[in-house]
């Protein structure tokens, strides 16, 4: 029920059903309203009538002629056949078998009793013929409350199945605009996931949902164009510069072979190839953060046991962090699994716990925890060290962000910002947070169950 | 050995033609796909440096067709990009090492010689045993000189790479790649440091260095020439 409520589709068509059906309530009520009015007044038109009449032969013939014209009507026994009864004063019936109680002037609903049926009610119309004499002359209505039940039923009959018909019409309509959207949706969704060939499906109708689609495509197109635009200038800067400096670096190579030897030359070219590769290793820094970007690396995605990776990588750099006089400690949960590229998770956490030691002193302790919390796997890595003040928390996954503003220490500043890369290319993120002291890097990632792994693996095979 | 080098950049290919020429292989260079699919079918070569960028036709085309026309000559791919995708494609193709531009020499040439040696790797060989040191593969057991050494499962990985390439070098990155599947490069020498305890788990009671390092290129096992 909830699902239909938040759906748009669902709850356009239902709406529009609900003007529909109010609509056609409206109607009814007031055909009905019209049709019952202009009954009665015929009724009435046909009452007055009779009234006038009686009155006239009264005046003609007397309460005689009055008594023979009234009895006469009685025994015709019409189907639209009349009442009458003549009231005294008194309130004494002295004519006609009408049996009511003497009428006020004016139309108004008497109540009488039938010889047949008993107490009946009818429309009536007293008249005062004489100051002695009151007529009253009154048509019975059944034929209108049948006429009325007849018409609300065949009404409400109509009704529901018209609301019914409409109703079913409405989860049609509603299915229908909510499966054209999914599919715009779904297909956004593997582009997303890195499947940015996909376009999407036009039904060639040529209706609103196309004209979208038509224009969603060409915006994708767009957007293809211009990464790959970026892909071509990024490949080019890293051919047409990184070209250059490998001839630059291989020279320098030969040129160590040919030095003579002491003299300190050699070490002076050592030196420039030690610089000449810091550059290189920028230049993959930012390629690599730029591919990671891209999203395209999804692609090569698989189950990672995270669990199995962090001990691994724990195992492999204790002995490290220990020989640079800091110690790391590890709690990790087994058989946590996550859908992704294992070398960038593992490039993420070396990232963060090579964070952790080259911006601490010796003596701080480490820590490397992985839990699982619900569809949650957290990569957590704290030290005890001084930590990073509270406003630049936010500013150091940027790239080129260093702290140090001197900027003499190693780095540029993008160990972080590929980490965080990397988080969001596996649909999680980075937080970092204040330990006091020291600071917390957490990655948080969607777990993998296996539930969750069969929607991508349905979209790998369809693309 | 006949190696092949298929670059276009002629500064490059120089580079790797004397270096390779140097430690005495008999090097054929190629500066087009073409040329290079050309001598690989005609020629009887050891290891294939190709580049991923050739003019008229690409060094992963070019290896496809080799690999179709079941030539089983081994082949180094060299590129300039670094890309993930990339190297999953260069690997799918049918090359048999990777190696982002720019390298070091010594990196390639230690790579070609590994390449050239996994010819004749025997499958199931369960002992491995050099300067005294023996390796049993199946019972995970380390000795020396008769005296057994307990490794961490990781060390005794890294120890047998070192025996398999039998005194020839192993490159830092080559390690990273072959125990870890790292392709990155972390700032922190993690091979360093396991080489360090293996070597002192293995010197223990003065034995002589079972472990050589060459400096700025890698590691091999001690006592060559």
């Amino acid at each position: 029920m909830t699902r239909w409520r938040s759906s748009a589709a669902y709850r356009l068509a239902l709406l529009n059903f609900a003007v529909f059906a109010a609509g056609l309530a409206v109607l009814g009520t007031v055909v009905f309203v019209v049709m019952h009015i202009s009954f009665v007044r015929q009724l009435d038109a046909g009452i007055a009538e009779e009234a006038r009449t009686l009155a006239s032969e009264y005046k003609s013939g007397g309460g005689r002629e009055l008594g023979e014209a009234i009895a006469e009507r009685e025994q015709a026994g019409s189907p639209e056949r009349m009442l009458y009864a003549v009231f005294a004063p008194d309130g004494r019936r002295i004519g006609g078998s009408l049996r009511a109680k003497r009428p006020n002037l004016g139309f108004h609903r008497v109540t009488f009793i039938d010889p047949r049926e008993g107490v009946d009610v009818a429309r009536g119309l007293g008249v005062d013929l004489s100051p002695n004499e009151r007529l009253l002359v009154a048509a019975d209505g059944d034929w209108i409350e049948r006429i009325d039940r007849t018409v609300v039923g065949v009404f409400l009959g109509a009704f529901i199945v018209a609301c019914a018909l409409g109703f079913l019409a409405a989860a049609v309509l509603g299915r229908y605009l909510r499966g054209r959207l999914r599919s715009i949706s779904s297909t956004a969704e593997a582009i997303i996931a890195g499947h940015v060939r996909r376009r999407m499906p036009v039904s060639g109708r040529g209706d609103e949902f196309d004209e979208l689609a038509k224009t969603l495509n060409r915006m994708l197109d767009r957007i293809e164009g211009l990464l790959e635009n970026l892909r071509q200038i990024s490949s080019d800067i890293a051919h047409d510069l990184r070209t250059p400096l490998a001839r630059l670096r291989s020279r320098l190579e030969e040129g160590v072979l040919r030095a003579p030897a002491g003299g300190g030359t050699v070490q002076l070219i050592e030196d420039s190839i030690g610089q000449v590769d810091d550059v290189l290793a920028l230049f993959a820094a930012i390629l690599r953060i730029a591919e990671v970007e891209s999203g395209e690396t999804r692609r090569f995605f698989g189950p990672v046991d995270v669990s199995d990776l962090a001990t691994e990588l724990a195992e492999s750099y204790a002995p490290a962090i220990a020989d640079g006089g800091r110690n790391l400690l590890w709690r990790i949960e087994p058989g946590l699994m996550v859908e992704g590229d294992r070398e960038l998770l593992a490039q993420a956490l070396v990232n963060l716990i090579e964070n952790a030691q080259s911006h601490t002193p010796p003596g701080t302790l480490i820590r490397l925890t992985a839990i699982g919390a619900g569809e949650h796997v957290c990569l957590q890595v704290m030290d005890d060290g001084p930590g990073v003040p509270e406003v630049d928390l936010a500013r150091i996954p940027k790239r080129f962000t260093r702290l140090d503003t001197s900027r003499n220490r190693k780095g540029y500043g993008l160990g972080l910002n590929l980490v965080s890369a990397a988080a969001r290319l596996h649909r999680g993120h980075l937080q970092l947070k204040n330990g006091k002291p020291g600071l917390i890097a957490i990655i948080d990632l969607p777990r993998l169950t296996a539930l969750a792994s069969e929607p991508e693996a349905a979209l790998a095979i369809e693309t | 050995m006949r190696i092949l080098v298929a670059e276009d950049d002629r500064d490059t290919a120089g580079f790797i033609e004397r270096g390779l020429s140097e430690l005495g292989h008999n090097v054929l260079v190629a500066g087009t796909g073409e040329d290079a699919l050309h001598l690989l079918s005609t020629e009887s070569l050891d290891v294939a440096v190709i580049d991923r960028m050739l003019p008229e036709l690409d060094g992963v085309s070019v290896v496809r067709r080799i690999r179709a026309a079941r030539i089983e000559t081994r082949i180094i791919l060299l590129t300039a990009l670094g890309r993930i995708e990339d190297r999953v494609e260069g690997l799918e193709a049918g090359a048999d090492d990777y190696l982002v531009k720019p390298f070091a020499f010594s990196e390639l040439a230690a790579r070609v010689n590994a390449l050239a040696r996994r010819q004749g790797l025997q499958q199931n060989i369960t002992h491995l045993e050099r300067g005294g040191i023996e390796l049993d593969l199946l019972k995970r057991k380390v000795t020396r000189d008769g005296d057994q050494v307990i490794l961490q499962p990781r060390e005794f990985r890294l120890l047998e790479e070192l025996i398999r390439e039998d005194g020839k070098i192993v490159t830092r990155t080559m390690l990273l790649e072959r125990i870890w599947s790292y392709h990155f490069d972390p700032q922190t020498n993690i091979v360093e440091t396991h080489i360090s305890r293996i070597r002192a788990k293995l010197n223990e009671g003065g034995k002589p260095d079972a472990i050589e390092t060459v400096r700025g290129v890698g590691y091999r096992m001690a006592g060559n020439d």
